[in-house]
């Protein structure tokens, strides 16, 4: 039993270690992945420094990411039906749901009670050179598309996901809080979906000025609340001036008219309040982000002009359109790649993201 | 068959009951209006008393809209046609008819997309600062009115605008048969939802109150679980109690007491993927457990009045499916219109639906 499998251990709170694990071999339906590029999100760093996120707490040493893609390097038993060959290159669709619930059945594997995903706890993620995934949600690459951009489908597919519920149709109107990763690509499926104009509101200006040429989106910048103002009251305020700037024709900066689609990106409280008092009526706000548990939110007015307001959990039957999407060129993920490091140098990687340094937008792991 | 009618003349005295300013109501006099084009006159014949109704007499408003001067209440009503304005051919003068209150503009962007509830030109009677119904003798459109068929009485006439709600709340979140649903309220709202969901076959039904003798009425009208929800429980308890209780975690919530407590039981109650709407009116700014449904894909609905319900309200009665006459507990003569308002607003008094005949 060779151990030359070079793993990036969260150990516990705080300490990230490089550890030389076995090789296993892939089960009845797995596939044997040789992981090549490995991006890091938010959720990953939280982990790191905060040991939780929610009810899922880091108990014990667990390999981090969830972001990836690679080559597969053998097949296990059972895997036949998902056409895969050894030496095919695939994005890795980190969440594998028990495929007998109702949930799953009914096509949302997304809310899977059994569901096992990558570098949540207790599963280990796949920021190793070789990881063992159930064949059927390794999801092959064409040639065209590039395995740093399949790393890049699974935030990609959170966009997909969230612009679904959303029901963006071509002719909307959509605004997006939060200029991060999560919020670009957001913008940028709204436009592939159609939408006529897209807008992105954050509070720091240089995340908006990649914005604007990223997704060819109108920007707000909005202003940070005032020492001891009530979030509501800073909400209520902000949305009079934030409706007024929707408004005005894109030319002018802005899009036309009130937002069909709000996503919120950022999970704040601001702008969730926000999203709600600047949609229109019969409109519906998407809530992305993950904030405070109880948040005060302005339902009397979202109720009396039917705001809907929907959150979304991961994604589910995503991966497929992704790839087309990227492809065809509907969507280009690669200027989000600001930052690359070598497996080797991982720690450093999340410090980067911890840090957001230099204007990182997307950092990835390549071995 | 006609309905039993004056045709008023030049000197009829025209009374109508109104909110003169917060806390004082008083039985006036108010202009007799001649039908204009397209408009019937209709004597109102049966005006049941709705909450908005109450708070509007108690407040001086309701919700987000200010009566900044003394208004007409009422806005669940039936009459009879008195008269026909130019132009109008599909009624004749003696026809019993509902009125749907509110009148959207019919060419904005909401009225053209099928949610005229949502015009934002949208004159609802009864809401400041449109006077309502509660008079002896209104003039409405006659696109605003529907012709009642004989098997459906004056009371259940002047039911169908909550009928028109329990419908819109179910069509909000395209309640299907056979999933389960969550009433929140055994109000005059909460029971005819209840009765809705039981006719397009809904099931199981859990319907919840802090009253053992309004629990009462839900289980006589057929709930699967009528339950008393328990003092001193945290939101979670009581969500919990009521999973436990109805087997599984329901599908569908519809929340109709508008209470803010209520509206987190509800929302985490309901099943990962489900829908959870708030029907009933409550405070402006509410602490909701965002983080809870956005992360099990609950989706939160609120409902705005309704559109496009009077005909299937109409049917629905008509068919013999629904029973709800029963929720009329008390019946008081224009007259006594203040007595009718006093017993709405007192709990003790356990009335479901008051009404206020002429």
């Amino acid at each position: 039993m060779t151990l030359d499998n070079l793993s990036v251990v969260l150990k516990q709170k705080g300490e990230i270690v490089l550890e030389n694990r076995e090789i296993r071999e892939p089960q009845l339906g797995e596939a044997q992945i040789n992981v090549k590029v490995t991006g890091i999100c938010g959720s990953d760093v939280h982990y790191y420094v905060h040991g939780g996120i929610g009810s899922f707490l880091v108990k014990a040493p667990m390999i981090l990411g969830h972001e990836s893609a690679g080559i597969v390097s053998k097949l296990g038993p059972g895997t036949e039906a998902s056409g895969l060959k050894v030496g095919d290159r695939v994005a890795i669709e980190p969440g594998v749901g028990c495929r007998m619930c109702e949930y799953c059945k009914g096509g949302r594997y997304n809310l899977c009670p059994e569901m096992k995903f990558a570098a949540t706890p207790p599963v280990d993620g796949t920021l190793c050179n070789y990881y063992l995934h159930a064949a059927d949600y390794c999801h092959k690459l064409p040639d065209t598309v590039s395995l740093e951009e399949g790393a890049l489908i699974e935030p990609l597919s959170v966009a997909v996901h969230a612009c679904g519920r959303a029901g963006v149709k071509p002719g909307d109107r959509v605004l997006v809080f939060g200029a991060g990763p999560v919020g670009l690509l957001c913008g940028a499926m709204a436009k592939a979906s159609g939408a006529r104009a897209v807008g992105i509101a954050d509070i720091v200006e240089s995340r908006l000025n990649f914005a604007k040429s990223y997704c060819n989106a109108s920007t707000f910048v909005l202003p940070l609340t005032n020492k001891g103002e009530a979030n509501i009251d800073y909400s209520r305020r902000q949305s009079e001036l934030l409706r007024n700037a929707l408004m005005s024709i894109p030319e002018h900066g802005g899009l036309g008219g009130l937002p069909d689609v709000v996503i919120d990106a950022t999970g704040a409280e601001t702008c969730v309040q926000m999203g709600m008092l600047v949609a229109k009526n019969g409109g519906v706000v998407v809530l992305v982000g993950m904030g405070s548990s109880l948040q005060q939110v302005p339902i009397a007015e979202a109720s009396g002009r039917e705001v809907d307001v929907r959150g979304i959990f991961r994604y589910c039957n995503t991966y497929p359109r992704a790839i087309e999407l990227l492809a065809s060129g509907a969507i280009d993920v690669k200027p989000l790649i600001t930052h690359k490091y070598a497996l080797d140098d991982s720690i450093a990687a999340f410090e980067h993201v911890r840090t957001g340094k230099d204007g990182a937008i997307k950092v990835q792991i390549v071995a | 068959m006609a309905g039993s009618y004056q045709i008023p003349s030049e000197t009829t005295k025209n009374l109508a009951v109104q909110m003169k300013r917060a806390n004082e109501l008083g039985i006036v006099e108010y202009p007799l209006e001649r039908p204009g084009k397209g408009e019937c006159q209709v004597q109102v014949k049966c005006t049941g008393i709705c909450g908005s109704d109450v708070h509007l007499w108690k407040d001086g408003r309701i919700g987000i809209f200010d009566a900044k001067k003394p208004i007409v209440l009422g806005h669940e009503s039936m009459g009879v046609v008195t008269a026909l304005g130019e132009g109008v051919t599909e009624f004749k003068v003696g026809d019993r008819v509902a009125i749907e209150p509110g009148i959207p503009c019919s060419e904005c962007e909401q009225c053209m997309g099928g949610h005229y509830n949502l015009c934002p030109d949208v004159l609802f009677k009864s809401t400041p600062p449109y006077d309502g119904l509660l008079a002896n003798y209104i003039t409405h459109p006659a696109r605003w009115l529907y012709k009642l068929p004989d098997s459906i009485s004056d009371e259940e006439g002047a039911l169908l605008e909550p009928l028109s709600v329990a419908i819109a709340a179910l069509e909000r979140v395209n309640a299907r048969f056979g999933s389960s649903l969550l009433i929140c309220g055994c109000g005059p709202i909460g029971l005819i939802v209840l009765a809705v969901a039981k006719a397009i076959g809904m099931g199981p039904i859990i319907i919840t109150d802090v009253q053992e003798s309004r629990l009462k009425w839900a289980k006589e009208m057929g709930a699967t679980h009528a339950h008393l929800i328990e003092k001193g429980l945290t939101d979670v308890q009581v969500a919990e109690d009521i999973r436990r209780i109805l087997g599984e975690a329901p599908e569908y919530s519809l929340e109709c007491t508008g209470v803010d407590t209520s509206f987190r039981v509800a929302i985490m109650a309901t099943r990962n993927g489900g829908t959870c709407c708030m029907v009933g009116v409550g405070k402006n700014d509410q602490l909701l457990p965002v983080n809870n449904f956005a992360m099990r894909e609950v989706d939160i609905k609120g409902l705005f009045r309704y559109h496009h319900t009077w005909p299937k309200a109409i049917r629905l009665l008509d068919s013999g499916a629904l029973n709800i006459k029963q929720l009329v507990t008390h019946k008081f003569e224009f007259k006594d219109a203040l007595k009718a308002f006093e017993v709405a607003s007192d709990y003790s008094q356990g009335s479901i639906k008051v009404q206020i005949t002429n």
